[in-house]
């Protein structure tokens, strides 16, 4: 297949690079109308004072992607799908528009010497030989004006700068006094810049091509150089005839344009739907990488609006912008401002959420606040005043990798990279937009005299584990807060396995084997046990429908019963028909409650299979006599997570074996929803119920799923794989009667019907009844209780091909 | 007059899928009792059609607690119906398996399901342990678990339990009834034995695990024999076996039994259960295989609680009917012809009066129509008990000397009169026995696979199954809970017919079309309840039975207030 991209930035360059990777028979060309190679506009100002030349904010690309400069497209043949320029025509076979924005001017600057716009490196050359002229015009403030104010401010030879602007704000209207005012000083400290605000250009007199007066509803500049910074608009008006556009290029959720072999991306492209034009980095490799996974095939994902973050850092000042993409003027605004410290956070709130946060000096955790704005939690200030000063990691220096100063040091000196490059294994930090990039090896730099040169290394995945580590702390200092929902507390757990005569040795040898049975590393051994102990907040309910209570049963008797029956009293079963203890009556109110107060909070565990035949009248449960798919709909309506237990649960088991006279299914079925975890087995492993419930309480979304939703950790091996007796599969070495030699030596089972190879889950290395025996140890082979319908396919002694054949 | 409701706290940790409703008069007397199953799952229907090898591993799926008694029925089944008589070691091994279910199970029973009915535990906090220490002694001449400073360390436990929390077991909310009759130091020994037994179930899970490969749902039998033959010529494994058998019959000789001689001579006169039983006809089956040929207990039937003769079962007189089931075909037919056509009546509405005095419209039985999944099971017309008390007598009747020794000594201990085991307390103190009478004679089993192994290996017997011909067969015997019986018919290769009669259908069924009350219901009426709100005499007769864990058992009052959970799998679930 062949794409072609029309375009020359970054996102141009970001798509090349990331079709190529996905699938590298792919052609892939990029045609820019520019004459230099694709570079980063992110660091223009670099060009400007002269730190970088072109090459160096060049941006890397995949040398297979062929690049064709000076292409500027006029034409596109959407009937023969080929592209025209002036000299050249180029066939696709999807076409993919990026050419981002153009500058907004309000006169052209187009044959005048001493005016331009900032948006190119021709730009770029053009300011540069202006600094000389008297004076500086910058007409407007948003970041990249601001950007530019500052790299001329810095720059000796400029002597004299003047910012233009229409409103009474800097950076952004709808931030407060004090803020702009803290900006203002910043800038004025040097005396080299005037700010006239309620401002604009009125008049200007034009002399061979050079403005040789300006004048402004306030000033009269002689020999001045204007730049305008008001702004940008897509570049698509060669696009205008042939495609279907608003303010830009017209696209679905995929970034596919009404042609179905034609996207835009980025700057240049209009969700529909969304009316959302990008205006950051982020933005725009989102939208690349719903354009690539839609273009290859792939796991579609559509573009979903997120927070954006915007960083200004100038000199003595910085100023993060993290904004919703529903945020709008409708705002309540808090300010929290230290004038001391230079300090202020702006929290605009609508309807008691978070809409944008505006921090000069800040030192609020970004990340969490962007986490904040995304969920749509409810704002609670209290956490934010008490939080306004954690800034012991110093300033955020990588707004998309919430990368912040200490963060940097300390990878440094646990790590001992030496360079940019090498922080690649460890964090993406200045790789994102690039924007930060030159702060990142900065302090890469000014941090190596930090290594110290005896300490062990720790590798990228160390670091990695360690961030993990942490952020499960957290969630679960958060659940420390909570009242326990039974009366035993941590501090009596610990009592109480001291009266079952469990020692602590005892518990911490269960806690590792909880551990890697759930493949986590054995640095988690101490957040797993955080978890454990704060099993009694989450209310738990647990049905029993049509099943056997095996799997209630292995919990409570299987695999460790003195730890796990005191685990199993010590998590909050709220409800469990055979188990609980309180009376009859108040169980139904119990449920009831939990039920209704307990929204979104509690875990639902289902055992059995749900009958539906007859109305599902097959099972009826309660003084009213209410079916088991009823109460199932009831209970799982308003639950956090729904686990299925045991191969019924998962799809009706052996009471919906042929011909299933009840007509039962598995829990995900009846209730028509695909968000259920399935833990199957016949019975289940204790142990992987444990484990989700703990994993759920560590990292609160899924655990990842397979195809049947069962976790990975627990199901992802294949029985065959891991099984004891593989080696003599390997040689040949079969059983071929019950006792005989090969029996008698544990030879491979296969022959005997064991369904091993189609089963995934843990069994060979958990075993059960305390790493006692399974299955395949006693001589039998596996029934691949863990799959779809395993009583009609597995659940017998002959090998399942002969099955499909007869 | 009004019969006054009943309302039970739900008998927390029971083993059971039954609804039970009470009906009781002025002086607290029931009336009326019945019993319900009210979910079904069809495995019987399941099975059909399907190849008879693979009954087993289906039925098994029956229940989660009597998994391996329904996986081995399923089994022998078969082997019955094809003629197969499977090895020595094979018969051996499947005994010793079956003796570790025995030993987990009455064990968890006794102390985890039934023993808080016989065992105050607010009153053991109170006891002095250096008294309590000595008071072992009475009971067995090596007491486990009670030297003074084992006592203490139990009452510093069980402190924190009941001050701290409702940590499961100990929330029982009939303590300091006035029908609890052990001393503080009786009652404090068998908490301390409570505890330990948490312990000692663990070992007896993991003795069936040796050679079953797990528990809950073992997986070694296959039709014709057993598969692990790599553990039975393992001298290690062997071992473990030994040394953990070993270990648990210890406990349960020194701790169990003892206990239940304790509490049969504090309750000797405790009229609540020492009533006379309301059903006094009993049936068994051969039991515990020791050898070749020997099995540790009896088959018969004893009628009208004659202990003089034992009656030999004939299996053609066993019928199940379903007047009062919610089954199409309503006669008496043996379970080779036996049909499982569901036809769901459904529950009556009626004004009840609920937990809080109040009256509500419920679904209640309707006695009058059908009112449960189970069958009534009739020997000759005839309701009969099953399970460890069956099985105990009629060894005894049939003059078993094994097992006669153990229950006059049982009564010379006690100074109980014959009589007194035809009683609640009879029944519960028979599964003590019956497990005494395993464990002292279990090794028996052991010893005898480890002289065959010496000369034989078989582990399964081959058979070859004819597509042409017809077959029944049946497997009949006593599992944990009393006498399981399955009954297959093949044809054409695949099962024709199959039918399952389980001990709690013997025991929980409902009335029959004479209006013969199962034993549940009969020993239920006529029970006189001293607290209505604390009913704990009916638990313990309830319990007494041993319901199957597959079961939640809720009692209700006459006009259907529901007073508990409940759920019930019929025969599919309220198994052995």
């Amino acid at each position: 297949m062949r794409i072609v991209i029309v375009g020359g930035g970054i996102a141009a360059v970001y798509l090349a690079n990331n079709l190529k990777k996905q699938d590298s028979a792919l052609e892939v060309v990029i045609l820019s109308e520019e004459k230099y190679r694709p570079y980063d506009r992110i660091h223009l100002c670099r060009l400007v004072d002269g730190a970088e030349d072109k090459e160096g904010i060049s941006l890397v690309l995949d040398p297979r992607v062929k690049l064709e400069l000076n292409q500027k497209i006029n034409t596109i043949d959407k009937q023969n799908k080929k592209v025209f320029s002036d000299t050249s025509m180029f066939s696709y076979d999807k076409l993919i528009i990026a050419t981002g924005s153009v500058p907004v001017s309000l006169f052209s600057v187009e044959g005048i010497k001493n005016a331009a716009v900032f948006r190119n490196a021709d730009d770029c050359v053009k300011i540069k030989e202006g600094v000389g002229r008297s004076e500086f015009v910058i007409v407007g403030s948003g970041p990249i004006g601001l950007e530019l104010l500052e790299t001329l401010n810095e720059m000796p030879d400029v002597q004299k700068i003047t910012l233009l602007l229409r409103g009474s704000h800097l950076y952004n209207v709808n931030l407060s006094i004090d803020a702009i005012k803290t900006i203002e000083k910043c800038y004025t400290k040097s005396g080299k810049i005037r700010i006239s605000y309620g401002d604009e250009i009125v008049d200007k007199s034009i002399e061979n091509g050079e403005i040789k007066l300006l004048k402004t509803k306030k000033l009269e500049i002689e020999n001045p150089f204007v730049v305008f910074g008001v702004g940008i608009k897509p570049n698509i008006e060669t696009f205008r005839e042939s495609l279907a556009c608003g303010k830009g290029i017209l696209t679905n959720l995929f970034m596919q344009s009404e042609d179905e072999d034609i996207y835009a991306v980025g700057e240049c492209a209009e969700i529909k739907d969304l009316g959302f034009v990008a205006g950051h980095v982020k933005e725009c490799t989102l939208e690349a990488d719903c354009a690539i996974s839609h273009i290859l095939g792939k796991e579609t994902k559509e573009f979903k609006l997120e927070a954006t973050i915007d960083m200004l850092k100038v000199g003595e000042f910085d100023l993060v912008d993290v904004s919703s993409p529903v945020f709008n003027s409708e705002y309540e605004k808090i300010v929290i401002a230290s004038k001391k410290e230079k300090r202020i956070d702006e929290y605009f709130i609508s309807d008691d959420k978070l809409s944008r946060f505006i921090g000069i000096n800040s030192n609020v955790d970004v990340g969490y606040i962007e986490t904040l704005i995304n969920k749509g939690e409810d704002v609670d200030i209290n956490y934010l005043y008490q939080n306004r000063l954690i800034g012991e990691r110093g300033r955020l220096i990588c707004s998309c990798e919430h990368m912040y100063h200490q963060d940097l040091v300390d990878i440094v000196k646990q790590s001992g990279i030496g360079s940019f490059l090498e922080l690649s294994d460890f964090s993406e930090a200045g790789r994102v937009c690039g924007r930060c990039k030159m702060m990142v090896s900065n302090i890469i730099q000014d941090s190596q005299d930090l290594i110290d040169p005896d300490m062990p290394r720790k590798s990228a995945e160390d670091i990695k584990r360690e961030k993990e580590i942490a952020e499960v702390a957290k969630r679960i200092d958060k659940f420390n807060l909570l009242h326990p929902r039974n009366e035993l507390s941590t501090d009596n757990l610990e009592s109480a396995m001291a009266s079952l005569d469990i020692g602590k040795h005892e518990v911490n040898s269960w806690i590792s084997m909880v551990t890697a049975s759930m493949q986590l590393h054995p640095s988690f051994e101490q957040v797993v046990e955080g978890a454990v102990c704060n099993l009694n907040k989450v209310p738990i309910v647990w049905l029993e429908l049509a099943d056997c209570s095996g799997n209630s049963e292995a919990f409570i008797k299987s695999t460790n019963p003195a730890i796990e029956e005191l685990i199993f009293d010590y998590i909050s079963l709220d409800y469990h028909e055979l188990l609980m203890s309180a009376s009859g009556d108040q169980s139904e109110n119990i449920l009831e409650d939990i039920i209704k107060n307990q929204k979104g909070e509690y875990i639902l565990i289902v055992e059995g299979a749900v009958p539906l035949a007859m109305d599902g009248k097959y099972l009826r449960i309660g003084p009213q006599g209410e079916t088991g798919i009823e109460l199932l709909k009831k209970c799982a309506k308003d639950a956090a997570l729904v686990l299925a237990v045991g191969s019924c649960a998962l799809d009706g088991g052996v009471v919906a074996a042929a011909p299933n006279p009840t007509g039962a299914v598995g829990v995900s079925e009846a209730l028509g929803r695909e968000d259920i975890i399935n833990i199957p087995g016949c019975p289940t492993n204790p142990i992987n119920i444990v484990g989700t419930l703990l994993s759920y309480i560590m990292f609160e979304e899924l655990p990842a799923l397979d195809k049947l939703n069962r976790p990975l950790w627990a199901y992802e091996g294949r029985v065959h794989d891991n099984c004891e007796r593989r080696g003599h599969y390997e040689l040949g070495e079969f059983v071929q009667e019950w006792g005989d030699a090969g029996a008698k030596k544990g030879y491979c089972l296969f022959e005997m019907g064991c369904k091993g190879p189609y089963a995934n889950v843990n069994c060979p290395t958990m075993k059960f009844n305390s790493g006692t025996s399974w299955p395949v140890q006693a001589g039998h082979g596996c029934m691949g209780c863990t799959e779809v319908g395993f009583f009609d396919k597995f659940a017998n002694e002959r090998k399942y091909v002969e099955e499909q054949e007869s | 007059m009004a019969n006054k409701r009943v309302i039970i706290d739900p008998i927390t940790r029971i083993e059971g899928h039954l609804r039970i409703e009470v009906e009781v008069d002025e002086n607290n007397v029931i009336q009326n009792a019945f019993s319900s199953a009210t979910l079904w799952r069809g495995l019987e229907t399941i099975v059909k059609n399907r190849d008879p090898r693979d009954a087993g591993f289906l039925l098994q799926r029956i229940c989660g607690v009597c998994t391996y008694s329904h996986y081995k029925a399923g089994i022998e089944a078969v082997e019955d119906a094809l003629g197969i008589t499977p090895p020595l070691n094979a018969q051996l091994v499947r005994s010793l398996m079956n003796q570790a279910l025995f030993m987990h199970d009455h064990c968890v029973h006794f102390y985890h399901l039934h023993g808080l009915d016989w065992v105050d535990v607010v009153s053991a906090l109170s006891a002095d342990p250096a008294k309590a220490s000595k008071e072992a002694f009475k009971y067995t001449k090596y007491p486990v678990a009670t030297g003074e400073n084992d006592l203490k360390l139990a009452q510093e436990r069980v402190k924190t339990f009941v001050e701290k929390g409702q940590l499961g077991p100990f929330a029982n909310a009939y303590w300091g009834h006035e029908t609890f009759k052990l001393t503080p130091e009786q009652n404090l020994i068998a908490l301390s034995h409570y505890l330990k037994a948490l312990e000692i179930q663990r070992t007896a899970a993991q003795l069936l695990a040796i050679f079953g490969g797990k528990q809950p749902h073992p997986q070694s039998l296959s039709v014709g024999g057993v598969t692990c033959i790599m553990d039975l010529l393992d001298p290690s494994r062997m071992g473990e076996f030994l040394t953990k058998y070993k270990e648990v019959a210890n406990f349960l000789e020194h701790a169990y039994i003892a206990d239940v001689k304790m509490a049969g001579a504090a309750y000797a006169t405790e009229p609540s259960v020492t009533a006379q039983a309301g059903t006094m006809n009993f049936m068994a089956h051969d039991l515990i295989q020791l050898n070749k040929k020997e099995f540790l207990f009896s088959s018969g039937i004893i009628l009208d609680g004659d202990l003089s003769k034992v009656h030999p079962i004939n299996e053609n007189l066993i019928t199940e009917e379903a007047t009062h089931s919610w089954y199409s075909d309503n006669e008496p037919l043996h379970p080779y012809e036996g049909k499982t056509n569901p036809e769901y009546t459904g529950f009556k509405d009626r004004m009840t009066i609920n937990g809080h005095s109040k009256e509500e419209l419920s679904k209640s039985l309707d006695e009058t129509a059908k009112y449960s999944w189970i069958k009534s099971p009739r020997y000759d017309g005839k309701v009969m008990e099953v399970g460890p008390l069956a099985s105990m007598l009629v060894s005894y009747a049939c003059g078993n000397e094994k097992i006669k020794k153990i229950i006059d000594e049982f009564l010379a201990e006690t100074g109980l009169p014959t009589a007194a085991l035809f009683t609640t307390l009879g029944r519960t103190a028979a599964r003590a026995l019956q497990t005494k009478a395993i464990i002292d004679n279990g090794m028996e089993t052991f010893n005898t696979l480890i002289e065959n192994l010496k000369v034989d290996q078989e582990t399964c017997a081959p058979y070859l199954i004819d597509n042409e011909r017809e077959y029944t067969g049946r497997f009949i015997g006593d599992v944990p809970r009393g006498t399981l019986s399955h009954w297959v018919r093949i044809k054409e290769g695949v099962i024709q017919n199959y039918q399952v009669v389980v001990p709690s259908t013997w025991n929980a069924g409902p009335m029959d079309a004479k209006g013969q009350h199962g034993p549940y219901e009969s020993n239920l009426i006529g029970l006189k309840v001293k607290d209505i709100s604390k009913p704990l005499e009916i638990i313990r007769v309830v319990h007494s039975f041993d319901p199957c864990i597959a079961c939640a058992v809720h009692v209700m009052d006459l006009k259907g207030n529901e007073l508990g959970t409940y759920k019930v799998d019929p025969v599919y679930g309220s198994s052995c």
